[in-house]
């Protein structure tokens, strides 16, 4: 019975380590046309395609709504379906937390690979008097609540930095929440609020023509684009730089075999020269992990995001 | 470099034989995705953006904005002949479009459309072209406060909607406003009236609510009539076919106020074009001598928000070309598709890249006579969909919404909303409730809450702020003044009675 059972496991094995897509990928993500995850998706089918690291073509399939939710439920009702993948981003970690609608989160479905961390930058503009960072903390000290930073939801980065720099300094500004990017980089440069915590590619240009102007980055290290600008823990503020992540996922029930045979891809796509180009164009982070690594990540984040979500005052559900 | 040379640098390159292609591929597909009510600019661009890295960047950006500015044109056709909106910046055409087909004068309201549509776009590239810069720095000074008083002067337009009954009118804004409350707060990140469907979490799409309002409603409503099928009227004869000069003269204060307003709308990134049709339909409503018979099918009430659309998309340009900032999911794409190619969109864009600058505002000159030239024959093709008996019609009509829903979503969920919601249109036209306030409420309401949490977010609390500012102060005693205009015009009726009895 063991022998039946171990030549039976073999036999799978072999079978599916010659898995092979078959028919055009289906890549579901869950924001519309233009939103990050679809740009990077549609970015990486390109490369994908262009370096000819897959037999068949891949379409990228829009299943907007519930901030991940939406999308994260289609995948799982594709169980088992081999020609389906998802991109994923922290939201879909995050948005579990605090909305008791989302019915499927990442744990439901296969973990396949992290691809990239996107760092970001704490700006101001260019005529405020903050010079650095500690100048706008202590600014924050000495009129408590009186400054303001723009930015998305409660969960998002922006404001988890917030989160983390407040309670490492004892300072307090507010945070308004804007649903959209250029609104919140408006809403810097009208002068409305003092602060914001904004994508490097999404800076570069308002920092050349003298309008913004960068007190700290948040990630490890300093970016190759901003070579003058401190990290938050060169700066004296040692909290976590916490990336925004992007990933890829697959339905559940997707056995381990194809799981490797995507890791392989991805891990070949991270190491040509147009995904190269693409984080430098971007100035995202290389963040390739595989699967296992992955569900490590998940916890990690999960339970890191979960304290500094209570710790903002918002009600979790999960 | 100064405008009349850009000018002629930018003709120069847009009169190139490929790039005059690339213009009309635009427009000629910008039409026909304005026709189909549910695929919009914003998915047809990210379609074609793999093919754009094969072309020429100058060529790609006349294309994708000749898709962007030529929906705006497409979307009227479906408003006036279906009542089926093909865009949610066309949801407004319907109330006098469809009027006037049913008069038999679908023929003159698509071709106002049209020729509104192209006076208002001509506009917006002048503006885009003359006063870019400056007006950039206005749309950087307008903040919460200021969007918050935008939208009460929107939502003060609800007296100009409302039928016999004010009382029904506001009821029926007051659903549109909680419709727009559904969905994950922003601000808590905590789901209101979501009812445990993970679907309604980001809210409600406002083209399932205008579609099920509009289309079906209507559908049902007319059905129970069980009348004779009748033919609508559609005139013979290509001049009747067309508006008059009487027409015309009709609309010249629509076809200005929609061009200016649409542009200054546009450039706000916190607007829309949806907003843009909504106010200059009410201004133009607000000082029109008759008043009283708006939404029964009158002209200008067609060409005010068609303009206004169309200035939009030049509006929206200037934040995008002159800042780098979106303000809206075509501009985002648009400003994906420059990274895309290389580009950095922001401030030192136009100074880098003067080139791609004026030849992309000359191409959308070019591109609005082409659009023109191209619509204005399709009018008599279209109006003929009318001579359709209304037992094909009528499937047709509640077809055509339907793969307009889901093509837009791809959610069987959202088909029960457009089922429920043409239940509602039906419901509210038995019990003479006007829709139209209630879509007001639906636009408004999201960003009008936000605008307001913010700015007293900005204040700690105090509601000074919304009144201390200059441009929000001004806004918000417009609005005043519109609320007023029954009162104003109950006022002159009573003069006029009491004249007429005094001369008895």
């Amino acid at each position: 019975m063991k022998l039946a059972l171990a030549f039976l496991a073999v036999l799978v094995s072999s079978s599916a380590l010659a898995f092979k897509p078959t028919r055009t990928i289906e890549v579901v993500v869950h924001t519309g046309p233009g939103g990050g995850s679809d740009i990077l998706a549609r970015a990486v089918a390109g490369m994908i395609e262009k370096e000819k690291l897959l037999p068949v073509r891949m379409q990228v399939v829009n299943k907007t709504g519930g901030g991940g939710a939406v999308a994260a439920a289609y995948l799982a009702e594709k169980a088992g379906d081999e020609n389906t993948i998802g991109f994923f981003t922290g939201v879909w970690l995050t948005g579990p937390l605090t909305s008791p609608e989302y019915k499927v989160t990442l744990r439901d479905l296969t973990p396949v690979a992290r691809l990239v961390l996107e760092p970001a930058l704490i700006a101001v503009k260019a005529d405020a008097p903050f010079k650095t960072m500690a100048d706008f903390i202590n600014a924050a000290k000495q009129n408590p609540g009186q400054l303001k930073q723009s930015g998305g939801s409660p969960t998002s980065r922006d404001n988890v930095v917030r989160q983390l720099l407040q309670k490492h300094t004892g300072a307090r500004w507010a945070y308004i929440s804007f649903p959209g990017g250029g609104e919140r980089i408006a809403a810097l440069l009208g002068g409305h609020v003092n602060m914001m915590v904004i994508e490097p590619a999404e800076a570069g240009e308002h920092i050349r023509a003298g309008n913004m102007r960068v007190l700290a980055q948040v990630s490890d290290s300093r970016l190759p684009g901003f070579p003058g600008v401190p990290t938050l823990k060169e700066a004296g503020f040692d909290i976590p730089a916490v990336p925004q992540v992007r990933g890829v996922v697959a339905p559940p029930k997707i056995p381990a075999e194809n799981v490797a045979y995507w890791e392989d891809v991805l891990l070949k796509l991270t190491k040509t020269a147009s995904w190269k180009k693409f984080l430098a164009d971007n100035q995202f982070e290389d963040g390739y992990q595989n699967a296992q690594d992955l569900t490590k990540f998940y916890d990690e984040f999960t339970a890191r995001m979960r304290e500094i979500l209570k710790e903002a005052g918002l009600k979790l559900v999960r | 470099m100064d405008i009349a040379a850009g000018l002629l640098h930018g003709f120069a390159l847009a009169l190139q034989p490929l790039n005059l292609l690339w213009c009309f591929v635009g427009v000629l597909l910008g039409t026909i995705v304005g026709i189909m009510p549910g695929l919009g600019p914003p998915a047809t661009i990210a379609m074609l953006l793999p093919l754009t890295a094969l072309m020429n960047p100058a060529g790609a950006i006349i294309m994708l904005a000749g898709i962007y500015y030529g929906a705006k044109y497409g979307g009227s056709t479906t408003s006036i002949l279906l009542n089926v909106p093909g865009e949610s910046a066309s949801v407004v055409t319907c109330l006098d479009g469809y009027a006037m087909a049913r008069k038999g004068r679908a023929g003159p309201a698509l071709g106002i459309a049209a020729i509104a549509s192209f006076i208002a776009g001509t506009v917006g590239v002048l503006g885009l072209m003359l006063v870019a810069p400056p007006l950039a720095k206005l749309a950087l000074a307008f903040s919460s406060p200021e969007y918050f008083a935008l939208m009460s002067l929107g939502l003060a337009m609800v007296v100009l909607l409302a039928g016999k009954s004010m009382v029904k009118a506001l009821l029926a804004m007051l659903v549109g406003l909680w419709i727009a409350g559904i969905g994950t707060d922003v601000f808590t990140s905590q789901s209101r009236f979501t009812f445990g469907h993970m679907e309604l979490l980001s809210g409600i799409d406002f083209v399932v609510v205008a579609i099920g309002i509009f289309a079906l409603g209507e559908v049902l409503a007319n059905m129970e009539a069980r009348e004779e099928p009748q033919v609508l009227p559609v005139p013979k004869g290509l001049r009747n076919l067309l508006p008059t000069m009487q027409d015309l003269r009709d609309c010249r204060f629509a076809f200005a106020q929609g061009s200016v307003l649409g542009f200054l709308v546009g450039v706000l990134p916190g607007a829309g074009s949806t907003i843009a049709s909504f106010i200059s339909y009410g201004v133009e409503k607000a000082f029109s001598k008759r008043r009283d018979q708006f939404g029964t099918g009158v002209i200008e009430g067609v060409a005010a928000p068609e303009g206004a659309n169309n200035s939009e998309t030049g509006g929206a340009l200037v934040p995008l070309l002159t800042l780098g900032i979106p303000g809206s999911g075509t501009t985002a794409i648009l400003l994906a598709a420059l990274v895309l190619w290389g580009f950095k969109p922001g401030p030192l864009f136009i100074a880098e890249n003067p080139g791609m600058f004026w030849g992309l505002v000359a191409s959308m000159y070019i591109g609005n006579v082409m659009l023109l030239v191209l619509n204005l024959p399709l009018v008599p093709l279209f109006a003929q969909v009318l001579r359709t008996p209304v037992y094909v019609l009528y499937p047709l009509i509640v077809g055509i919404s339907i793969v307009g829903v889901y093509a837009g979503s791809g959610s069987l969920f959202d088909l029960y909303l457009l089922a429920g919601f043409g239940l509602l249109g039906y419901l509210m036209r038995k019990l003479d409730y006007p829709s139209a306030p209630l879509i007001l409420g639906l636009v408004l309401g999201g960003a009008m809450e936000r605008a307001l949490r913010q700015s007293l977010m900005m204040s700690e609390g105090h509601l000074s702020i919304l009144v201390s500012r200059p441009i929000s102060a001004v806004m918000l005693a417009l609005a005043l003044v519109v609320l007023c205009i029954p009162l104003f015009s109950r006022f002159n009726t009573w003069r006029l009675r009491a004249m007429e009895q005094e001369e008895s």
